[in-house]
């Protein structure tokens, strides 16, 4: 018997598949011990597989599975981000209690179906490509963010995300259905047609409902304030190079989709979501500068500055130009080379002290080892934007896009926040160059009282490691990602023309 | 019949689940509030499919009950794993890590 | 031509970090000569009458409309010379003593430069805003890691009048004030090109948005954000919170040059970006910063007078000479503003000695406190002559050329309203006061138990003794300067005095 057979564009979706393919083999590499130990290995061979592939179909823009699927600048620039940010954690955590602890296959089978959601995230385009897409980024990350079993923390958060994240889908689902109703189609393109056409039965108001359920729904992925009060708790709870990969991929999926869905589905009531949006980025820009001078642990300082990170790169949703979008897309790969740089020295500091990320344990790092303080100073400068770094470019990009699009307020937000951020960054900064070394005896006191209590109870940690800043696996990441953060500050162009893929992607919809 | 009934219906599943994830302290019982939340969205999702006459939604709703079982293994996964390592199963206890 | 000059500098604090570290000072050195050699080398080939020259204009961000544009002109021609001239002092006396972790510290009191000259030189306003945002990174290091706390418990200068410092509160004060204006800066300049461009080609290019024009109305916020910018660099009243402290936590040979050079850079800015491009608003707001200049003049000259830091003393003489070359440009006239630019070049000049001076002071009396010191003329005679050309300079005795510059600059005010220049003039006469007290206490009166009179050695001496070579030379022939700068600072002017007719 024959039949009409779907065509498959093979091309198109080979990203997916070799993630998919990748999956499988760590998984049942598992099952021999043999090869079991080369996991990363597998890992990161698949990663750059599917690297490979995205750069393949780097000017691909079609649509896959009758259209829920679309391979496009977007897509492909933001999963390149999201494969970075694992590739990046499969280094750091070699040797992380996390992974050992749950088991290596394990771990890096759950980060990369975490990966997999992502790159489906950053392609889809119809709501349920969107929530699956979510849920399979998510799931494994409530997961990876409870592997380090021995510490209450990690357990804690990763509940606490379970819950926090679940509320969030499940409202996401919630306005999605809402807008479902009020269009009548699940498909973005669909969506803003049937909006546009009037097509669903829906009074205007419901409608704005289901947007603003929607944007609540994302709004706690990417940490948006006021729905980030998880971040600072999971971000420290979390085994650290988890949190390195949900700072940065978990936006960089996040924000494709809310691009898309944004501009693409919902662009017909653009006058309508941008006020929201630009004033849930005010909000965030100020809650989570000012949260964030408050910490003395550095990751929950990461965590509240993710917070306003996101908010800066929500106001370039916020113009709903193309100009937006190239500076928010432009943003985020800054935020990756800059956040990485700075969650490889946590990783370092952390198996060096007995897993305490104190500020106080960077005290005289610049004296004792620069190789080490420079990728957390040029972090910090970048992160506070100033030049010559990517985050100074990023800044400026923003700017520009905001004041042309006549957001000249939102602009000044950005401005006022990154004062305000100067004082925790600088913060850390000083406390790696400026603290006289005299001091750093009483900083190793410190470290002791505020180690985290162990479940395990045990005197010597197994998983201390005090040659960990000559690991290459931990110092390339650090290293790389800080020089990529001063190259793409003093050369910009070739990451301004990665952006403008993004955004080049989007004319047919937007300006 | 009108849609609104189904529509209140769902409303009122989504308020009593969030409200339970709000004051309940038992992880377990918030995961079944979370349960709740999904579930209403599945059931507005029905009903305006229903109403529109197109089985998009359909498709959707089964697998939103795949992913809810799905989170609810790995949220009960957590629960275990806490259970084992006698940690208060109360989540107002959770202390080491405040908002 | 002039990239060269702007890189030349942070290459050599490159190279600097490879060398072994006892030669990571002369190779800075080296790259500082050579940088002043090619400024030399620019002004040889300098045509007074001839607008921008030495153009370089390349494409560097095309995707965001930013241009690497530079250019020279009347105005900055003497800035640079300023610059490659201040940082050699100030390289070759911490090569003598010698500083910790050198390759380090040479590497960026030559970024310094580099981000300095780039502020001087850039023609495309983001990339003035760059240069201008990144001179301080430098300098907060610089402050931070080779700085120290002052009179803390176990301070011996420690005196009721001068209350704690810790580095680390100075440098973050000064680089939280100096980036909330130049945040606002950037902004400020991004809305300006847009504004300006008006749906056409974006372009950052000073030169176009001053010929494509600004309206009225944007101007007046955007000159708020860009002064906010400048005033504080500067610093001028009510802006200069940050400036005691820092001074007093910095090294000297550091603050030396950032007090000459980086506080410039805003007067500078007034003159470049501000008056061509916002001249209504200049118009509008010209009482106003005439107001805050003469209160610069007043508070910095009173504040002078009282403080017995001389790191202070200093650091607020500066607050009004800054105070005069801020009144000069904002006279709206040209022998104003020439002598403002005369006036910045020379208190760049005279305040590098002046701060090297006070190290010096320090070496031989423990301290830099005003109180307990004096008769360190004694057996210095050369020491003291140097000293004593200094604090002329500074209180601008006729026949230097600090009078000239003042005198211009009163001149230029008298054609707005005679009541400015009156008022002004008081400044001229609290100089003497503050700069004669400082070099009494200082050299003259018995010698206290534990100071030292001792001769400059010969090697800081061929530090000092061409800087102070410098100042006299000027004295004598200013019209240098001022007819150099004529043409550039009438085009800058030409503008605004339009639109005040």
């Amino acid at each position: 018997m024959s039949f009409d057979a779907p065509t498959i564009d093979y091309a198109g979706l080979s990203p997916v598949i070799a993630l998919t393919v990748g999956l499988v083999v760590i998984v049942l590499a598992a099952v021999f011990d043999s090869v079991r130990r080369f996991g990363p290995a597998l890992a990161l061979l698949t990663y750059a597989v599917t690297a490979g592939c995205l750069i393949w179909q780097w000017n691909a823009n079609l649509d896959l599975v009758s259209g829920s699927l679309r391979i496009d600048g977007l897509a492909v620039t933001l999963s390149l981000l999201a494969v970075i940010a694992a590739a990046v954690a499969v280094l750091l955590a070699i040797g992380d209690p996390s992974e050992t602890q749950a088991g290596r296959s394990d771990w890096l089978a759950l980060l990369t179906g975490s990966l997999l959601g992502m790159v489906i995230l950053a392609q889809a385009t119809s709501m349920l490509t969107f929530f699956v897409g979510l849920e399979l980024l998510s799931i494994p990350l409530y997961a990876l963010c409870g592997t380090n079993l021995r510490r209450r923390e990690s357990l804690e958060s990763g509940l606490k995300y379970l819950i926090v994240g679940s509320v969030g889908s499940a409202t996401l689902l919630y306005g999605l259905a809402m807008i479902y109703g009020a269009s009548g189609a699940t498909g973005f393109q669909a969506i803003s047609d049937g909006l546009q056409a009037g097509d669903g039965m829906l009074s205007d108001s419901l409608t704005l409902v289901g947007v603003g359920m929607v944007a609540v729904g994302l709004a706690f992925k990417v940490s948006i304030a006021p729905f980030h009060q998880w971040t600072p708790d999971v971000y420290q709870g979390a085994p650290t190079p988890v949190t390195a990969f949900m700072a940065v991929a978990t936006k960089a999926a996040a924000f494709a989709v809310f691009i898309r869905f944004f501009l693409v589905a919902l662009g017909p009531l653009a006058d309508q979501w941008d006020v929201m949006l630009a004033a849930l980025a005010a909000l965030s820009i100020v809650v989570g500068n000012v949260g964030a001078l408050a910490q003395t642990s550095l990751k929950r300082m990461l965590g509240y500055s993710g917070v306003a990170q996101a908010g800066y790169m929500l106001a370039g949703i916020v113009t709903a130009t193309q100009a937006g979008v190239d500076a928010l897309v432009f943003y985020l790969a800054a935020y990756v080379a800059m956040n990485v740089a700075a969650f490889a020295v946590v990783v370092i500091r952390e198996r060096q002290n007995g897993f305490s990320d104190d500020i106080s344990t960077l005290r005289g790092l610049g004296r004792e080892k620069p190789l080490l303080a420079w990728p957390l100073t040029i972090a910090m400068l970048a992160l506070a934007g100033l030049p010559p770094t990517a985050g100074f470019i990023g800044k400026l990009y923003l700017i520009e896009a905001l004041v042309d699009d006549d957001w000249t307020w939102l602009a000044v937000m950005i401005a006022i926040g990154t004062m305000i951020s100067l004082g925790y960054y600088l913060r850390v900064v000083a406390t790696l160059w400026m603290s006289p070394a005299g001091q750093a005896e009483a900083g190793a006191e410190i470290d002791t009282a505020s180690l985290p209590p162990q479940i395990a109870g045990a005197q010597a940690d197994p998983f201390e490691d005090s040659r960990a800043d000559r690991r290459w696996y931990l110092v390339a990441p650090a290293l790389i990602a800080t020089a990529a953060a001063l190259f793409f500050g003093v050369i910009p162009q070739p990451l301004v023309d990665f952006a403008q893929h993004a955004g080049d992607a989007l004319s047919v919809w937007i300006s | 019949m009108d849609i609104e009934w189904y529509l209140v219906l769902s409303a009122l599943l989504f308020a009593t689940g969030f409200l339970g994830v709000m004051i309940r302290r038992n992880p377990v019982v918030i995961l079944l509030c979370l349960e709740l939340m999904l579930s209403a969205g599945a059931l507005a999702l029905l009903a305006f499919s229903r109403m529109l006459g197109n089985q998009d939604a359909q498709v959707f709703v089964l697998i939103v009950l795949v992913v809810a079982a799905c989170e609810v293994v790995v949220g009960l996964g957590l629960v275990v794993a806490m259970y084992r390592r006698r940690l208060p199963l109360d989540v107002d206890e959770v202390k080491e890590l405040k908002g | 031509m002039l990239s060269s000059i702007i890189w030349t500098p942070l290459v050599f604090g490159l190279i600097g970090l490879l060398v072994p570290k006892r030669f990571a000072a002369w190779v800075a050195a080296l790259g500082a000569v050579i940088t002043l050699g090619l400024a030399i080398g620019v002004l040889a080939g300098f045509d007074p009458d001839g607008g921008m020259q030495y153009i370089t204009d390349v494409s560097w961000i095309p995707g965001l409309g930013v241009d690497y544009s530079l250019g020279i002109d009347g105005v900055s021609i003497f800035l640079v010379l300023l610059t490659t001239i201040a940082w050699i002092p100030a390289i070759c006396f911490s090569a003598i003593r010698g500083t910790d972790r050198p390759a380090l510290y040479y590497l960026m009191l030559l970024a310094g430069e580099t981000s300095t000259l780039g502020a001087f030189l850039a023609q495309d306003l983001l990339l003035f805003v760059l240069f201008f945002d990144l001179m301080i990174v430098p300098f907060y290091f610089l402050f931070g890691i080779w700085g120290r706390d002052r009179g803390g418990e176990e301070d011996p200068e420690r005196s009721p009048g001068n209350g704690p410092v810790s580095v680390q509160s100075a440098t973050l004060k000064m680089i939280v004030f100096t980036l909330i204006g130049s945040l606002l800066m950037l902004v400020g300049a991004i809305a300006a090109a847009v504004i300006a461009a008006d749906g056409g080609e974006l372009t950052f290019s000073i030169q176009t948005i001053v010929a494509r024009g600004l309206p009225e109305g944007s101007q007046n916020w955007i000159f708020w954000f860009f002064a906010a910018a400048f005033l504080v660099k500067m610093p001028a009243f009510p802006l200069h919170g940050w400036m005691p402290d820092s001074y007093r936590a910095a090294p000297l040979p550091a603050l030396a040059v950032f007090s000459a050079v980086l506080s410039k850079v805003g007067a500078y800015g007034f003159l470049r970006v501000v008056l061509p491009m916002m001249p209504d608003a200049s118009d509008l707001f010209q009482s106003t910063m005439l107001v805050l200049a003469i209160c610069s003049i007043l508070y910095g000259s009173a504040m002078a007078f009282t403080k017995t830091d001389l790191r202070l003393v200093l650091g607020f003489s500066s607050v009004a000479q800054l105070g005069f070359i801020t009144a000069g440009i904002f006279a709206f006239d040209s022998t104003g503003a020439e002598g403002a630019v005369l006036q910045m070049v020379n208190h760049g000049l005279v305040v590098v000695p002046a701060f090297l001076i006070v190290a010096m002071i320090s070496e031989r009396t423990g301290s830099e406190e005003l109180g307990p010191m004096g008769g360190l003329a004694k057996k210095a005679p050369v020491f003291a002559v140097i000293f004593l050309i200094v604090s002329m300079a500074t209180l601008a005795i006729p026949a230097s050329a600090n009078f000239i510059g003042e005198f211009y600059i009163l001149n230029g005010l008298f054609q707005v309203d005679a009541a400015w220049a009156i008022v002004a003039s008081v400044g001229v006469a609290l100089a003497a006061f503050y700069a004669l007290r400082m070099y009494q206490l200082t050299m003259h009166n018995p010698l206290p138990d534990g100071s030292d009179s001792r001769e400059i050695s010969l090697r800081d001496a061929l530090v000092l003794v061409p800087m102070v070579g410098i100042v006299v030379v000027l004295a004598f022939c200013p019209q240098l300067i001022i007819h150099g700068s004529e043409q550039a600072v009438d085009s800058s002017i030409a503008i605004v005095r339009e639109v005040a007719k």
